[in-house]
């Protein structure tokens, strides 16, 4: 008996010393091992659950910034926000912007020395659509073929002229992958498979056959690690290098760390708040407006995010084609109150409010207090995030909280995905909405596709199909050593050039 | 006893009894709303003045939370929890020791074996298990810890049973054709009932150490009740900047598990003497 109520007292003192230990660690450097060539590892800010660019969750960010180190696309975004080529040396438009035609690049392989084909693009184009996946409402009718080996051709019915931003979510794999083959994928990106754990670790290596040359990492490790302060105090050990997506409140220490540097670059992503509009209470716009102006989002922001926060004043980011700024929501409480008493709102049953992500508590627990504040209940519940997407899709929530990107920078990919009632994401379903959607894809007029964006943005922002209180700006911090991370505004990283120097 | 001894003995009834007054008074004393954020007044070191002009003794978390209303209200939940826990484990641990300690046979050796496989699971693991699979509420928690804190208890109730058994007065009342429930009630119970007081202090304290453990975890209570491993989880990416947020509810949570456990000595040397 003394001797468990002695554990128990160990017990507790752990319980306290582990609390109260946050110990400087050593100071290791990248490890560098008998002259070859040093390894990265990095931790991002969201676990990779699948490397299937094609599945379900293929627009998540881990799963892109995956895809992205594996497959190659036909395009991707540049340096300056443009569009260049990938795999794609050439492409021209034809017919109104109906038909595109990409030109391949010349000797491209996979990494097991097979060669790329156009027959890989249909192939991968045709999974994109049978699986059914987020990437495939970026092609809704798009048929793609292949008359020659170093050719492809995309046919819509309606112009396309978004169809360059939204290629670069689309990774090209093998076409005789099939059940199994994402365990150990075979790609045509910068860097190969060694191992993956998924929601753990991802460890690549260099791909030798890379049409552009192979990386001079020896190594790339992305690691999931969910616990903030777990993370932060990796970078300041030197087990990881390379860490981004960093709150605000851990930005001041880590900036006084001489051996860390620290960049903010203005972000393409926007806290969007999704009301469920197929939720009765949620039906009416009045009730959704109210909602958003229950809450005080500008004391929010500039309480929990002074460096990397900006109120939003549209529904995507000014980094992306088609922003067009919108007046703000005040916040009135009383005015809320009354709008949701007039409009007839059930105060008595709470409102599903889900989120995944540590990083996202603070912000929606603040939102919570406020509208709680004028007597609506909220239950929030945050989720893993294979089970927050799965909900996410099933419409399983009343308020979806989510950092939603626009890596394509281009309004197309996320208005164009997410809006129009086909695509059922957030149950919200209006034609004139979806004309204005139709239209601004069925023009490769660039001034005409913002007037027409511009207006589905009016829409969606006084019809508050969510709210969008705001803009993110990302923050890297990487040890010393590590030189050539191209810092992505999406919060995807480009490892493929990073050199890290031997310490 | 000699005085700076005495005044040592009686340290752990006076914080004891310092909690128990926190957690039936506290609340009375000091509002607190946990959905309610102040993001103005985040993290404030201890003693400053809040957005809403009240004085934060114990600063205040990242969402601007009076840190002092939480600590109070967690040592509700905390002693709520830990005496509902350590109630249902005893009941039950009582009754099936008792059990086998009298019927002894066949009965005895079943429940014992049953005791010792289940003494043989990791309690912690086991109620993490139970925790993560259902929704997290209060008797979850409750239910979670209870599954294999009751067997101290049975163990403890048979061989104090075993013991008594054999003694005078209870084949005195065997011969007077006293009922087996009755036996049990009267003449073997009570003598259980030293040694499980004991027990139940010393379970009552690593009961409130498990439930902050799974609280921490964020497997525990919901988040619309305080709990202390919460508030000691929401402050480990403060430590560098916000001490206070963590350590203040540990020092309470160690103390009062420290406490509980010289208690339980105290308690256990004087069944012992009175034997």
């Amino acid at each position: 008996m003394t001797a468990r109520r002695r554990l128990a007292t160990l017990t507790a003192l752990a319980v306290l010393v582990a609390g109260c230990g946050w110990g400087g660690g050593g100071t290791a450097g990248a490890p560098s091992a008998g002259g070859k060539p040093a390894g990265l590892t990095a931790a991002g800010t969201y676990s990779v659950e699948s490397l299937d660019p094609h599945g379900p969750a293929g627009a998540s960010a881990g799963t892109q910034l995956a895809a992205q180190a594996i497959f190659s696309r036909l395009v991707r975004p540049g340096a300056d926000g443009s569009v260049t080529g990938d795999l794609a040396t050439r492409w021209t438009s034809g017919d109104g912007a109906t038909t595109w035609t990409f030109t391949l690049r010349e000797g491209v392989t996979f990494s097991d020395g097979s060669p790329l084909t156009a027959q890989d693009v249909v192939a991968s184009f045709d999974r994109v659509r049978e699986l059914k996946g987020p990437v495939a409402g970026n092609f809704p009718d798009t048929e793609v073929s292949a008359p020659s080996d170093r050719e492809v051709v995309f046919t819509s019915r309606t112009p396309n002229a978004a169809i360059l931003g939204k290629l670069t979510q689309f990774y090209v794999v093998p076409a005789k992958a099939g059940d199994g083959f994402f365990g150990a994928p075979v790609g045509s990106g910068p860097f190969t498979v060694t191992s993956f754990t998924p929601g753990e670790s991802l460890e690549l290596a260099p791909n030798r056959r890379h049409w552009n040359g192979a990386p001079t990492l020896g190594r790339l490790t992305v690691k999931n690690i969910p616990e903030l302060s777990a993370r932060l105090t990796a970078l300041r050990t030197g087990e990881v290098q390379v860490v981004w997506g960093i709150p605000d409140d851990q930005l001041p220490p880590l900036k006084s760390d001489p051996s860390v540097t620290v960049q903010a670059v203005p972000g393409t992503a926007v806290f969007t708040m999704w009301f469920n509009s197929r939720t009765p209470a949620l039906k009416d716009a009045a009730v959704r407006r109210a909602l958003w102006q229950a809450v005080d989002f500008k004391k929010i922001i500039s309480s929990l995010y002074p460096e990397t926060g900006t109120p939003a004043d549209s529904v995507v980011a000014p980094t992306v084609l088609g922003h067009a700024p919108q007046p703000p929501v005040p916040h009135d409480p009383d005015g809320a109150r009354a709008a949701l008493a007039a409009a007839g709102f059930d105060f008595a049953k709470p409102l599903r409010l889900q989120f995944s992500g540590a990083e996202f508590r603070q912000f929606v627990q603040a939102v919570a207090s406020d509208l709680d504040a004028i007597g609506v209940k909220t239950d929030v519940r945050e989720k893993e995030p294979a089970v927050f997407l799965e909900d996410l899709l099933a419409l399983k929530w009343d308020v979806n909280f989510q950092q939603l990107a626009t890596p394509t920078r281009d309004a197309a990919t996320n208005l164009g995905r997410l809006y129009p009632c086909a695509a059922g994401r957030n149950g919200y379903c209006n034609e004139d909405l979806d004309a204005l959607l139709a239209k601004a894809e069925a023009t490769d007029d660039t001034a005409e596709r913002e007037r027409f964006y511009a207006g589905a943005i009016a829409i969606t922002w006084n019809d508050a199909v969510g709210m969008y209180p705001m803009f993110v700006k990302v923050p890297y911090a990487w040890r010393q050593g590590v030189n050539g991370l191209v810092l992505d505004p999406s919060g995807l990283p480009d490892f493929s050039k990073v050199t890290v120097n031997p310490s | 006893m000699n005085r700076p001894r005495r005044i040592l003995a009686a340290l752990p009834y006076l914080v004891l009894g310092g909690y128990g007054l926190v957690a039936v008074l506290g609340p009375v004393l000091i509002g607190y709303n946990p959905r309610a954020t102040d993001v103005v007044s985040r993290l404030l070191p201890p003693g400053s003045a809040t957005g809403a002009g009240e004085v934060a003794w114990l600063g205040t978390d990242a969402l601007g939370r009076d840190v002092l209303a939480q600590i109070v209200y967690g040592a509700r939940t905390s002693v709520l929890i830990g005496v509902a826990t350590v109630l249902a484990s005893a009941v039950i641990g009582l009754t099936l020791g008792v059990i086998a300690g009298y019927a002894g046979g066949w009965v005895d050796a079943v429940l014992t074996r049953c005791f010792d496989v289940l003494l043989a699971f990791p309690g912690i693991l086991l109620a993490i298990v139970i925790a993560g699979v259902f929704e997290r509420s209060p008797v979850v928690v409750v239910a979670a810890l209870s599954v294999t804190a009751w067997i101290p208890f049975a163990r403890v109730a048979r061989g104090s049973a075993l013991a008594t058994r054999e003694r005078g007065w209870v084949d005195a009342a065997r011969v007077m054709g006293v009922g087996h429930v009755a036996t049990l009630r009267r003449h073997i119970l009570p003598f259980t009932a030293g040694p499980v007081v004991a027990l139940a202090t010393l379970e009552f304290g690593l009961v409130v150490l498990a439930e902050a453990g799974l609280s921490f975890l964020g497997i525990g209570l919901p988040p619309s009740t305080v709990s202390w491993g919460q508030i000691i989880a929401g402050g480990k990416d403060y430590l560098q900047i916000a001490w206070w947020i963590s350590t203040l509810p540990g020092i309470a949570l160690t103390l009062l598990v420290i406490s509980v456990g010289l208690f339980s000595d105290q308690l256990t040397r004087r069944t012992k003497q009175s034997h």
